[in-house]
């Protein structure tokens, strides 16, 4: 369960990014949060997952105070977050396999459980096929699927999308949408970050809009 | 434990990523800490050198005690009870007025070819007396000397005192000038150290970046870059006195006996194995130091966010 309560975040000495925001996601829950540019949906995310310091406020995950963390123990709430970002965030010089073995080597699993479960999560993404490429040899929604088996492959409870389908076209922003969803359907919370209207509609969950970090509605 | 095993091999396995993705920038910090180790290490042989010249030069110190020509026998008496009594005394031999005057005739015939004749003897008698090998031989010969310079019927006692002081004060020199010098490189090897493990996390931000968000420990993140710093340190100083030793042993085929032959049977010393360890794991120790400056002050920043 994810919860925020009264969060206020400021860049600098200009209007908030977040201004008083509280929030409640049940867990098992696939919500998504819309609004225009600079509305305050990537800084929720960042917020939920300790990349961003808060001013005021407070936010639990998974029961963890996150403004109670400091960098020595981070890594308790992020191992239960699955992260997918619009720009894929893959690691060039390694290939789809290793990109996915990648999210369990730092977690300090052992060799055999990684070589297995990585398997298992590119064969639910539907890569196999590609485990041996290179991230600039596979397409956007290749790339995009490799990313959400890097999120899910360590079967977290909470994943935390970043306008995931922002660079890919309709048909394949309803593949990852679809993949969202069976994940959620397995049990994992989504929180969905987009402005795209299509995805809005083709998905039929909780919406949750933003505007100038204030929630307009919910 | 496994899991420190796995964290480490995990590290070394990014390590030589690192490495190879930053070759240049990593040879040049090598051969920076083999120029500096070389630097430190050169002193260091000029050092021991020196040492075991003046050790060995202490070695051959005598106390000579010259007598006043009107010595009665009761004093030379106490004086020889004197010699015999104390324990650090080797042997002692008596040098006659005559025997003096002999030896020096000889010697200086020797040297211009002429016999000396002046019609007397000025020179006194004297005992010569050498000490047992020990650490502090010296200072036994200083006090033995005090005490003897003050007894009825000696003239005046000599042991090399103004040289032996005046090397003594110059190796006090040389030691301060070695740990001025250590000090000075050891600190411009962790900046060169810590730039360019800096560099090497540069390069790798994003990566970094991203095993942070997908749950790894902050150690987890910096082992490879310390491994790094260790790696360099570790190269740098083997390079070097390995390159020394070759020096060294080409320079003692060539100048050994030249030098024997000047210092009396003293060898040309490389630097002692217990200082070469510890220039090695200083070495290693800087490394280790100057990465985790950069990876501490690369995580404080990711941190202040």
């Amino acid at each position: 369960m994810i919860q925020l309560f009264n969060v206020i975040k400021k860049y600098g000495s200009g209007s908030p990014a977040l201004d008083d925001i509280s929030l409640r996601i049940e867990k098992g829950e696939f919500v998504f949060l819309t609004g225009p540019s600079g509305a305050g949906k990537t800084t929720i995310l960042k917020i939920l997952s300790g990349w961003e310091h808060f001013e005021e406020g407070q936010v639990l995950v998974q029961g963890i105070n996150v403004g109670k963390l400091n960098a020595g123990n981070m890594h308790t709430l992020r191992r239960s977050i699955g992260v997918i970002f619009q720009d894929y965030k893959l690691l060039a010089n390694k290939t789809a396999f290793e990109n996915v073995a990648f999210a369990q080597e730092v977690t300090n699993r052992n060799r055999k459980t990684i070589k297995f479960k990585t398997w298992e999560a590119l064969k639910n993404v539907g890569l196999t096929s590609k485990k041996d490429s290179f991230p600039p040899q596979l397409s956007g929604g290749e790339q995009q699927r490799v990313a959400i088996a890097r999120a899910m492959v360590n079967a977290p409870p909470i994943i935390l999308a970043d306008e995931p389908t922002g660079n890919l076209d309709q048909e394949i922003s309803l593949e990852i949408l679809k993949l969202l969803e069976e994940l959620n359907r397995n049990g994992a919370t989504i929180v969905f970050a987009t402005h795209s209207q299509d995805i809005l509609k083709l998905g039929n969950h909780r919406v949750v809009v933003l505007n100038r970090g204030k929630v307009i509605s919910s | 434990m496994n899991s420190v095993i796995q964290a480490l091999l995990i590290g070394s396995r990014a390590t030589i990523a690192n490495v190879r993705a930053n070759v240049q920038t990593f040879l040049i910090s090598v051969m920076t800490i083999a120029i500096s180790i070389g630097i430190l290490g050169l002193f260091l042989i000029i050092f021991f050198n020196l040492n075991g010249f003046l050790a060995s030069w202490n070695q051959q110190v005598q106390l000579i005690v010259y007598l006043q020509d009107d010595i009665s026998r009761a004093q030379k008496g106490n004086l020889e009870d004197l010699f015999k009594t104390n324990s650090r005394v080797q042997s002692t031999e008596e040098v006659t007025k005559d025997q003096a005057w002999q030896e020096f005739r000889l010697s200086q015939a020797e040297k211009s070819g002429l016999e000396l004749d002046l019609g007397f003897n000025p020179l006194p008698g004297s005992y010569r007396v050498r000490f047992k090998m020990s650490d502090n031989r010296l200072l036994h010969i200083s006090k033995f000397a005090g005490k003897i310079q003050s007894e009825p019927g000696v003239e005046s006692v000599e042991y090399g005192k103004s040289w032996v002081s005046r090397f003594e004060k110059f190796m006090v020199f040389c030691r301060v000038f070695l740990m001025a010098t250590g000090a000075l490189l050891s600190f411009g090897l962790i900046l060169i150290i810590s730039n360019t493990i800096r560099l090497s996390i540069y390069s790798r931000q994003d990566e970094i970046e991203l095993m942070l968000l997908i749950g790894a420990t902050p150690q987890f993140v910096k082992i490879p870059f310390l491994l790094e710093g260790m790696l360099q340190g570790l190269s740098g100083s083997l390079l070097s006195l390995g390159l020394m030793e070759i020096i060294y042993y080409y320079l003692r085929n060539e100048f050994q006996t030249s030098i024997e032959s000047i210092a009396r049977g003293m060898g040309f010393q490389f630097i002692p194995e217990p200082f070469l360890l510890i220039l090695v794991g200083s070495s290693v120790l800087i490394g280790l130091v100057a990465s985790y400056i950069s990876t501490y002050q690369y995580m404080q920043v990711l941190n202040r966010r």
